[in-house]
């Protein structure tokens, strides 16, 4: 696994932007009164958990995915909002469309995230220089603050976005000669995709800094953490080759949901795999995707949590899809304990149309499907739907 | 036991029946031919318990009678690589060593008891109907058929052929419920109803062994199996369960819309554009308008698309249906006329292929499903 490209030095000039605490700027755009307070987004009920918080809830400790209840614990005099995906991809379009307009090479890695790929342009303006004036113009046409990091790779530009963060200027140029002096004190808790696993499992090897970590043998690492250890080895020596790519192929479909309180109500369940299999159909359809397998998943009360998948042929029809789920969760729902959580996800999805079926399908049938997904097109994704789904 | 027999003779035999045999078979003795000598006549089946097939040869033989199974992969491939020229075979009754004597030396291995072989399953005769059709009538009829047939495990009566007889006609249905092939002969008439699901095993067997024989073919069945007497083959196989969808009902009736088209061009047309098609769906699109028909194909993900114009008579609206153009080209393939009418009612229902020129004694219609294109 060690080749020569493990040590190979990066040149390149790679901008990691991140929009600083999003969710909570774009609540802020909408309502000024918000500024200066502690503002903590998620969902409401004691089952949500925190998507979002301003610096002022941070400073009581509180963070994203730390559970509501304890969130209010922690900050009961927050503003606590629900939250409204809708507008928070929206704006997070405005941004990747200003992106989009001044850079021919970028990534959006989330919803408040995007890579750029700047190699080249420096010597036509200086990369610092461009990136700077980009993130003015971010700010000035969206009004949403946002910070970057301009380094030789995706992880070290994301690494110093974090730094950057800390600091007034909010934006941080590593280049490519200090790369290692600038990691080299960092705590190994900033490499992206270091869990807190691996974090306590490196700690307890007394590797604290991401310098203890370049030097410790990358055999050793491999022995340690596998795969694994290498690629978190070369991230702490400052290489990661992994290029900005533009597109991602959706390799699923899916979605879940912890229910406000546990339940055994099986027409309950029943229907909500109705409504969720229907909503998700209406997404592989609007993709122009068919799926090749469903998998259901359960989650009972005390965590124990099962899924089971059963290959189909291609489709995107409703009544298939739905037959099948619930099918699929008449046979895992086994145990006779409390439901915690439900879920249903498409996988081997392909793009393409449906065959029709001589026997199963009538032209009626197929009609209906166009006609009602003109109609939620039109009127939004709940305007139609099967009575067993609503509630 | 011992005969003698020419090696091509016995070797031309035992593989137009050898694909009875099945590579997973149930019992040891099913992977032998059952080699039943009577007099000078030498029966030989090969079996899977479904399906069963049994031709004979003369030989001559001086030495009794018997009945013995031999290993059959060791027979073939042993026959494979001898040249032309008579075998005696010589079988111990009691210690069930076969010795295959050749020109040059001599081959000996081990049979199983001709006892331990199944019996075959013997007609129904209460139950029983029979009818005699040429050889070419059969073999036509499965030849067209027996590429629609599916391959689902969920749902048997699919996997093969549907025979349907009547006083009118005989029927040969086939569907993998996205295309669907009715075959009829006006030539072929019985004075019962009756109809029979012939898997597609058997079929296949049958279409195989038709093409050397001559003559007429005897079709008995009850409702359990089929028999296919042939002048020197005998098939016998069990017919599969449960009643086959009423595929008359599904085949749309009036439709506004036809075009005729030359079958080769569009058969041609299509195996260019559908490699511009999406891999995984395989969709290619009929535009049809005044007397042009467009065969188009893309596939986004790749940025890869094609089309071609073809001329064609066309009488009815314009209209775009899209079809999978693997099932398009086998129809296109298994039809035999030089022009075709595509008869077309809505992009969500079934379109109907049938041959310009008909015989008179035929009536072939063909149907194929087609892929919802979202609009």
């Amino acid at each position: 696994m060690i080749s020569e490209t493990t040590f190979q030095p990066d040149n390149r000039q790679i901008v990691h932007m991140d929009l600083d605490t999003f969710f909570v700027s774009v609540e802020r755009l909408q309502n000024s009164s918000l500024n200066g307070k502690p503002v903590i987004i998620g969902g409401l009920s004691d089952r949500g958990v925190v998507a979002g918080c301003s610096y002022e809830a941070r400073t009581f400790g509180v963070h994203s995915a730390m559970p509501m209840r304890m969130a209010r614990q922690l900050c009961p005099q927050a503003v606590y909002i629900r939250g409204d995906m809708d507008a928070y991809s929206r704006y997070s379009r405005v941004v990747t469309d200003i992106i989009a307009e001044k850079v021919p090479v970028y990534e959006k890695a989330s919803i408040d995230e995007h890579y750029l790929d700047l190699t080249g342009m420096d010597r036509y303006f200086g990369c610092y220089k461009f990136s700077h004036e980009l993130r003015q113009t971010i700010v000035r046409e969206t009004g949403l603050p946002i910070s970057f990091g301009l380094s030789v790779n995706k992880t070290v530009s994301k690494i110093a976005t974090g730094e950057a963060k800390r600091g007034p200027q909010r934006e941080l140029y590593v280049e490519a000669n200090r790369v290692r002096p600038f990691l080299n004190p960092l705590s190994i808790s900033r490499i992206p995709m270091l869990g807190p696993k691996t974090f306590r499992l490196l700690r307890s090897m007394g590797i604290e800094k991401i310098e203890t970590l370049s030097l410790v043998p990358p055999e050793m690492m491999e022995r340690v953490l596998g795969k694994n250890g290498i690629d978190l080895w070369r991230k702490a020596n400052g290489i990661d080759l992994t290029p900005v790519e533009r597109y991602h192929e959706r390799k699923s479909i899916g979605s879940e949901q912890t229910f406000e309180t546990d339940t055994t109500d099986m027409r309950f369940l029943n229907e909500w795999v109705v409504r969720i299999t229907e909503r998700l159909a209406f997404e592989l359809r609007c993709r122009h995707k068919l799926t090749a397998c469903i998998t259901v998943k359960i989650r009972y009360a005390d965590f124990d949590t099962h899924t089971i998948q059963k290959r189909i042929p291609y489709t995107s029809f409703d009544h298939v899809l739905i037959r099948e789920a619930k099918e699929l969760l008449q046979r895992l729902y086994k145990r006779r304990v409390l439901v915690r959580l439900l879920g249903v996800r498409f996988t081997h999805l392909v793009s393409g149309s449906q065959q029709l079926n001589l026997f199963e399908d009538t032209p009626e049938q197929v009609n209906l499907y166009l006609a009602m997904d003109r109609i939620r097109k039109r009127f939004g994704k709940e305007a139609v739907g099967r009575a067993a789904g609503f509630y | 036991m011992k005969f003698v027999v020419s090696s091509s003779e016995l070797l031309s035999h035992l593989q137009a029946i050898s694909r009875a045999i099945s590579s997973k078979s149930q019992l040891p003795v099913l992977d032998c031919f059952l080699f039943d000598l009577k007099g000078t006549t030498l029966s030989i089946t090969a079996s899977d318990l479904e399906v069963t097939m049994t031709t004979s040869m003369e030989t001559d033989s001086n030495d009794g009678d018997g009945k013995v199974a031999l290993p059959s992969k060791m027979l073939l491939e042993i026959l494979k690589k001898l040249p032309e020229q008579p075998l005696t075979i010589d079988v111990s009754m009691s210690s069930l060593v076969v010795d295959i004597i050749s020109e040059k030396g001599k081959y000996n291995f081990v049979a199983q008891a001709g006892e331990d072989y199944p019996v075959i399953p013997g007609i129904d005769e209460d139950k029983a109907s029979k009818l005699q059709v040429p050889t070419s009538l059969l073999l036509t009829g499965i030849t067209k058929t027996l590429f629609a047939t599916a391959d689902d495990e969920l749902r048997p009566v699919m996997n093969g052929i549907l025979f349907e007889f009547s006083p009118n006609n005989l029927t040969f249905v086939a569907s993998d419920s996205h295309k669907l092939v009715r075959y009829q002969r006006l030539d072929a008439r019985s004075d019962f109803e009756a109809s029979f699901i012939l898997p597609k095993k058997p079929a296949g067997l049958l279409k195989n062994v038709l093409p050397r024989e001559s003559g007429d073919v005897v079709i008995e069945f009850d409702h359990k199996n089929a028999f296919f007497n042939l002048p020197n083959y005998k098939l016998v196989c069990r017919l599969v369960e449960g009643n086959y969808p009423t595929y008359n009902a599904v085949i749309p009736q009036g439709n506004p819309n036809k075009a005729i088209v030359d079958r080769v061009d569009l058969a041609n047309t299509l195996s260019r554009v559908s490699i511009f098609s999406n891999q995984a769906s395989n969709l290619v699109k009929l535009h049809l308008s005044n007397d042009e028909m467009v065969v188009s194909a893309q596939d986004i993900d790749f940025s890869l698309s094609g089309f071609e114009k073809l001329k064609c008579q066309y009488e009815g609206d314009e209209m775009e249906i899209g079809f999978k153009s693997v099932f398009l080209s086998d129809i296109l393939e298994n039809i035999s006329s030089g022009d075709i009418i595509i008869e077309l009612s809505d992009p969500s229902r079934a379109a109907i292929v049938l041959p310009f020129d008909k015989n008179e004694d035929e009536d072939e219609l063909m149907l194929i499903m087609p892929m919802m294109i979202n609009a």
